[in-house]
């Protein structure tokens, strides 16, 4: 347990070296962030000063080494536009992107697994043939689509919820929660579904073919010949199984929803990390960039190591120390 | 009145191409106590009769006509809850592989009582102490300890005693066993069959064991009833049946059946066998496959495997000390001559693949050497030097299916090393070789326009040996080529080999877990046994005089066929 | 001018008697909110708007372009390099100290120092205080846009920001990192803030103690978030989540306009569109018969019909109307017949190939505009091989001229013609500074000598002659292409009554928003 977590953290600082290097490389590419500081009538030689005082003007090997001895001290550069350190600004917004990312997660697991395992069961049903339809067209419809979609049916024709922001929120130890005031579970129900609609369709798909794998198998035939209820297989034998690899997938796939969060943050003006990113590319926030990027990294390195350890505590025939790297 | 009473039973398979029938008009019956062997080959129909009395058929298949009783009550067209009732509590069901009938997220406690408290109305309390009684009258050591284990943490043997346990757990009047022991080693086999039998016969249940193997049939069953195609074409008691069989079909799958007490030149002609042409005769000594530069004399042994060690790693470390490894092989050794055909033999697990691996080239050893003609093979270092050897040795695997690519006409698989290795002037020449490679394997020119979905298992073994001889190789590696296959298949394709051999003077390196079939094979044995090779003895001393302990065990269990002694020269 | 402000006073009096019931809590939305409290880190529109609510300049323009007294009551021309204004008494800063001459010296001061505002402030030599109530500001030579520049005076609370943090002056104007400034305020403005997250939300709050108690103003509280998507904006305002929004995008203004209880306020703007053409890199653009033919070829009439959805004025000139050089009489002169006439003339009756480049996030439908543009040039025979890219990408080109025609929007600061040919028209100069976005080297010693004059000329109407002379002469030589003064639109409930207090600047005067 102890070497598989060394090991993984060996691996997420090898993962976020090399996205810093790469960040790094694409930076001088993003464009002046000078523009983005200064007024229109700033002549070019002022602006040549400030580029010198913040470093823009040097090689790349010196901004990078500057760079990589300032972030093994755990700083990551200060953002031009929120004038704080960038690893703050997005811990800071980390809270609402987590938030968002956990209201979809629980719309996904919630919808998908009903009706995966409903459409597995039942495949002659009409409703499945209604669930994988609408799963084929969900695939296909645009994410910014299905934001605005909502916004104008649910926020401007019946003007139940509201269309933008994140509302009322919290403070619970530290962490800015939208989730016990009414107003913040009222802002988070659109973006969640917008975000959630991403990967709905895709999770259905893979539950019902995970749950049609497990009705197949010999061990539900078997329990079935032990004369045990049908709804006691569906719903222990076989949906037990099902969640093995849906865990795996899903558990690694809503860790990446984090990095999916741009297009429903942007839409929705959600106060998060994937908003607070694209806005960071038009205003050539380059610590931010470069900070965001490599924080995603470590997003993913931290969600399969969690998925991983999840695993092995669901699946008893895994055994994580016994793992090969 | 019978245990179990199953009256002109048919089942169908509706399909777009028609019905097809799976059983026809199948009558017999079980008593309690007794043991009712149901046996034939693949697509006889066997598991089909097991599934549809306790209406587990797989979709589309139904129940087309005729009714089955138990203890007199009609079972057959129950409602899904009546037939509920009746699994589990009146019918105890055993697959046959223990490694995937089990739940392997749910602890054996769970599993067991489950099934106890579905079937028996007692408190979950007495379902423990039932569950645990059970578990030692199936001959597990230290059930509290093992009961709160989960099924990958058993072997495959002690899971079927767990899977037994969980069928006779409701108290079942009947058992359906269908091929309960094939999955198994040879050694684990037999204590699985007497526990049945034994549990049968103390509990005074009824059994109805679905086999295709004949060794198990005469072990184990009181009555036999043999299928052939969706019929039954002959029931009675075991000994009779086997002793003097009635029917054509009967006597030509005992025939076929590798005898293990006697070795053979050939099997018996059999006269129920799947399409299959007849060998066209070639004159080798003109004919392409005769004519190879690889044909010289060489008086050494042609393979000469020294002290061959190979290691897997299981569990991968930073540090050295603390990686786990598997012994595969262990300082192995043995030759093999010219035309010799040498046999390994072992339990599963045992380290003969891997070393036909080595041989192969497939895996490079830890340590040791293995040549061939004189040429180490492990000492030479490109693909290039590699080519030429590659050629002279060919391997035949257990399940061709998945060594040839389903989108590649036949003609094209066995043509492709051919072209490969540049050994036709041109491709007219090619044409002429695989049609006559087809032919000479009992397919048939015109197979070579198929696909190899299309084949038979048996069939698709002939064309794996055919891709063997197109580049008219020295060494045939065969590694459990008959263990799929259906005994009369296994039958032919064991009569083609040594037909070959004898014509081409091939040199056969015969890997099997099955000894009858070892000895009609073979003319020296090796037994292997984790990773290491106990014992080299000419074939009959093995079986005759077997030196090491181990294969003295072996040679034991080996299922002893006791039938037809005196009617296999008139078969 | 005074008669005018106090009629102006009476009417919003009036009206603000006549409807104000209670206070009124609104949410304004805009694309963006300030980047720092600091009125003088960035020269932006959001801190110009910002700053209107924090604080108080001396003068401010109305809608008309007037100069309306706020901080300064009074003010006159001592003689052509100092000017005198006499302060408001009585006005409180939001710490509670009292507004004197010493803060407004001290914000001029500021301001010369600040690297996006010492421009403006350039032709002074300094402010000095003449009492506690009367300023002078001395410029270096005669200066005839003294009230312009004073609208960008706020002053500050000097005892407030006066001595150090942290080791830091409280003053520091800090461009990259933090400051005592960029996070705390004390104006003299109708709204103080009470909270603040960047990118998220500002909220003010009206402050208690605010000097103009004739103001009809009944906003008590206002928060102001960044809604980036035009979409969401606009779908903020619809669904009643917000009270008010800027800018609404041309494709959503009929939408807005038809809604019930929601209003659309437009007005024309002062930011021109234009296409440079570059001399230095294109020598076909030397000819002023090609630049002519392209001014002809480019029907911008069309691109504001069609692209801006009638949403800009179509421009002939730099200025727009009310500007001191506009001149009525540069109309826009689309006309593809005399285009290839001129091209003939000129020797490219076959065409020529030129490069085109243009920001696709900047200024509204930038990339449509420049497609439309490209496929009408190449009806006369040019070939161009056009680019759009992100502002990001796009100033550093422009900044090395990369492109033969670059688009570039402009907005006088001074509200002014000269700002115009200053930084775009008049010849590149790394010395003065003059012609620092002329990416079309055009050069002009009359032009360049006509501008220096009107900036040193205090006479009013001999100024706009000069001024207009200019427009007059970059119209006949075709110096760049113009397009047209991007319109500004606000959506607004119909509860708030916004079109007193929005002008073409974009400063809107929330403080004195009357909310019915």
């Amino acid at each position: 347990m102890f070497t598989f977590l060394v090991k993984r953290l060996f691996q997420a600082l090898i993962v976020m070296f090399v996205i810093s290097l790469v960040a790094f490389a694409i930076q001088d590419n993003l464009g002046d962030p000078l523009r983005e500081l200064v007024g229109q009538s700033v002549s070019e030689e002022e602006r040549q000063v400030l580029r010198d005082e913040l470093g823009l003007n040097d090689p790349y090997m010196t901004k990078y080494t500057r760079f990589v001895s300032n972030a093994v001290q755990g700083d990551l550069g200060t953002s031009y536009f929120f004038k704080k350190p960038a690893a703050e600004v997005i811990l800071n917004k980390l809270q609402a992107t987590l938030e968002l990312v956990f209201g979809a997660a629980l719309i996904i697991v919630f919808v998908s697994i009903p009706l995966g395992v409903f459409s597995a069961i039942h495949p002659k049903s009409a409703w499945t043939k209604v669930i994988m339809a609408l799963s084929s067209f969900g695939i296909s419809v645009p994410v910014f689509l299905t934001a605005i979609m909502l916004m104008y049916v649910f926020s401007i024709e019946l003007n139940w919820l509201p269309s933008y922001g994140r509302g009322d929120t919290v403070n619970i130890l530290g962490w800015e929660t939208g989730f016990l005031t009414k107003d913040g579970l009222l802002h988070l129900i659109l973006p969640s579904i917008s975000l959630a609609s991403i990967m709905l369709p895709l999770f259905i798909r893979l539950v019902r073919s995970e749950m049609l794998e497990a009705l197949s198998s010999e061990y539900v035939k078997f329990a079935t010949a032990k004369g045990l209820a049908m709804n006691k297989i569906y719903y222990q034998h076989a949906l037990k199984n099902t969640m093995l690899p849906v865990l795996t997938v899903g558990g690694v796939q809503i860790g990446t929803m984090v990095a999916y969060t741009i297009l429903t943050e942007t839409v929705f003006q959600w106060p998060g990390t994937g908003f607070l990113f694209l806005e960071a590319i038009n205003r050539v926030d380059t610590p931010l960039i470069t900070a965001y990027v490599i924080f995603v990294g470590l997003i993913f390195v931290v969600t399969n190591t969690i998925v991983d350890l999840l695993y092995g505590v669901v699946n008893p025939t895994v055994n994580i120390t016994g793992k090969g790297a | 009145m019978s245990l179990l009473e199953v009256k002109n039973l048919r089942i169908e398979y509706p399909s777009r191409h028609g019905v097809h029938a799976a059983v026809k008009s199948l009558s017999f019956t079980i008593e309690r106590g007794e043991i009712v062997g149901v046996v034939g080959e693949s697509g006889a129909g066997k598991s089909t009769v097991g599934n549809a009395i306790i209406d587990l058929l797989s979709p589309p298949g139904v129940i087309a006509s005729g009714e089955v009783f138990l203890e007199g009550e009609k079972v057959s067209g129950l409602s899904p809850q009546e037939m509920r009732k009746v699994r589990g509590s009146k019918i105890g069901f055993i697959f046959q592989d223990p490694m995937t009938s089990l739940n392997p997220l749910f602890t054996i406690e769970r599993q067991l009582t489950e099934t106890i408290l579905a079937n028996l109305d007692v408190t979950p309390e007495e379902a423990l102490s039932r569950a645990l009684t059970l578990m030692e009258q199936v001959g597990i050591p230290e059930p509290h300890l093992r009961i709160k284990q989960y099924p990958h943490q058993f072997s495959g043997g002690m899971r079927q005693r767990v899977v037994i346990a969980i069928a006779l757990s409701g108290e079942p009047d009947l058992i359906i066993a269908d091929e309960p022991t094939t999955a198994l080693d040879v050694s684990i086999q037999d204590q699985i069959l007497k526990l049945i039998r034994d549990l049968c016969i103390k509990k005074n249940v009824g059994c109805m064991l679905v086999t295709h193997d004949m060794g198990v049939v005469s072990n184990v069953t009181d009555k036999v009833a043999v299928m052939y195609r969706g019929d039954l074409v002959e029931f009675g008691a075991t000994q009779q049946v086997l002793g003097t069989p009635e029917h054509d079909y009967t006597r030509s799958l005992i025939s076929a059946v590798p005898r293990s007490d006697i070795k053979l030149d050939r099997f018996p002609l059999v006269s129920y066998i799947e399409e299959a042409h007849e060998m066209e005769q070639l004159d080798i000594k003109t004919h392409w496959l005769g004519q190879s530069e690889d044909q010289r004399i060489y008086t050494g042994p042609l393979l000469n495997v020294e002290n061959v060690s190979l290691r897997f790693i299981t569990k991968d470390s930073f540090f050295e000390s603390r990686r786990e490894f598997v012994q595969a092989s262990n300082n192995v050794s043995f030759q093999i001559q010219e035309g010799e055909t040498f046999g390994l033999v072992g339990e599963s697990g045992s380290g003969k693949s891997t070393i036909a691996r080595v041989i192969a080239g497939l895996y490079p050893p830890d340590e040791g050497k293995v040549t061939f003609e004189g040429v180490d093979l492990t000492a030479l270092k490109s693909e290039k030097e590699r080519r030429p050897m590659r050629r002279q040795m060919q391997m035949v695997f257990q399940n061709p299916y998945t060594s040839m690519n389903p989108r590649m006409k036949i003609f094209d698989i066995i043509a492709e090393p051919i072209r490969f290795h540049k050994l036709a002037e041109s491709e007219a020449q090619i044409r002429q070789i695989v049609h006559d490679l087809l032919d000479h394997v009992g397919l048939g020119r015109m197979a070579g326009v198929k696909y190899p979905h299309e084949f038979s298992g048996g069939q698709r073994q002939r064309i794996s040996i055919a891709r063997a001889l197109a580049t008219r190789p020295r060494l045939l590696i065969c590694d459990e080529p008959t263990s799929a296959l259906d005994v009369s298949v296994q039958a032919q394709i064991l009569n083609l080999l040594k037909d070959l051999q004898d014509e081409l003077n091939l040199t056969m390196l015969f890997i099997s877990h099955d000894l009858p079939v070892i000895r009609q094979v073979c003319d020296r044995i090796g037994v292997m046994k984790q990773g290491q090779l106990l014992e080299i003895s000419p074939t009959e001393q093995l079986f005759t005089n077997p030196q090491h302990e181990y294969s003295k065990h072996l040679v034991s269990l080996m299922p002893e066929f006791k039938g037809l002694r005196n009617d296999l020269e008139s078969a | 001018m005074k008669f005018y402000k106090t009629k102006l006073a009476a009417a919003l009096l009036a009206a603000g008697l006549s409807f104000t019931s209670s206070a009124a809590d609104i949410t304004v939305a805009y694309d963006a909110d300030p980047v720092s409290l600091d009125p003088h880190e960035q020269l932006s529109e959001g801190t110009m708007q910002m700053s209107h609510m924090l604080f108080d300049p001396l003068v401010r323009l109305t809608k008309e372009f007037d100069f309306e007294a706020r901080l300064a009551e009074k003010w006159q021309r001592i003689d052509d390099t100092t000017f005198r204004f006499n302060l408001r008494k009585g006005v409180k800063f939001h710490s509670g100290n009292t507004m004197t001459a010493d803060d407004v010296v001290w914000t001029f001061n500021r301001l010369k120092v600040s690297g996006d505002f010492k421009a403006i402030f350039a032709p002074y030599e300094k402010m000095v205080k003449v009492d506690d109530y009367t300023v002078e500001i001395k410029s270096t030579e005669p200066y005839p846009l003294v009230l312009q520049t004073a609208t960008y005076i706020f002053p500050m609370d000097s005892k407030f920001y006066g001595g150090q943090i942290d080791g830091k002056d409280k003053a520091a104007i800090v461009k990259h990192g933090n400051s005592f400034a960029s996070t705390n305020v004390s104006g003299t403005g109708p709204f103080i803030v009470t909270s603040r997250e960047q990118g998220i939300k500002v909220v003010f709050e009206r402050f208690d103690d605010y000097w103009d108690t004739k103001s009809p103003g009944n906003v008590d509280k206002l928060t102001l978030v960044p809604i980036k998507e035009n979409a969401t904006r606009v779908a903020a305002l619809l669904s009643g989540d917000v009270d008010m929004i800027h800018p609404v995008a041309p494709n959503d203004q009929k939408r807005v306009k038809t809604t019930k209880d929601i209003e659309l306020t437009t007005l024309s703007g002062t930011r021109i569109i234009t296409f440079q053409m570059n001399q230095n890199s294109n020598p076909a653009l030397k000819d002023v018969r090609v630049r002519q033919a392209i001014v002809h070829a480019i029907n911008n009439k069309g691109i504001v019909k069609k692209i801006m959805k009638g949403f800009a004025t179509t421009a002939g000139q730099q200025g727009p109307a009310g500007y001191s050089g506009y001149d009525e009489a540069l109309v826009p002169r689309y006309d593809l017949k005399k285009a290839k006439q001129l091209m003939k003339e000129a020797g490219y009756e076959k065409g020529f190939k030129l490069s085109m480049m243009a920001p696709n996030n900047r200024y509204v439908n930038d990339a449509k505009i420049a497609q439309a543009a490209s496929a009408m040039l190449s009806k006369i025979g040019i070939k161009v091989d056009l680019k759009t890219l992100p502002k990001a990408q796009y100033w550093p080109e422009f900044d090395v001229c990369a492109a033969d025609m670059m688009m570039i929007g402009w907005h006088s600061d001074t509200e002014d013609s000269a700002n115009f040919s200053e930084f775009l028209t008049m010849t590149r100069n790394k010395e003065t500074g003059k012609g620092a976005y002329n990416c079309g080297y055009y050069a002009n010693p009359e032009v360049d000598k006509l501008v220096n004059e009107a900036n040193s000329e205090t006479d009013i109407a001999k100024r706009s002659a000069s001024l207009q002379k200019v427009e007059q002469i970059l119209y006949k030589e075709a110096a760049f292409v113009p397009l047209h003064w991007q319109n500004l639109a606000w959506g607004s409930k119909s509860n708030l009554q916004i079109t007193p207090i929005v002008n073409a600047q974009n400063f809107p005067y929330f403080g004195d928003l009357v909310v019915k």
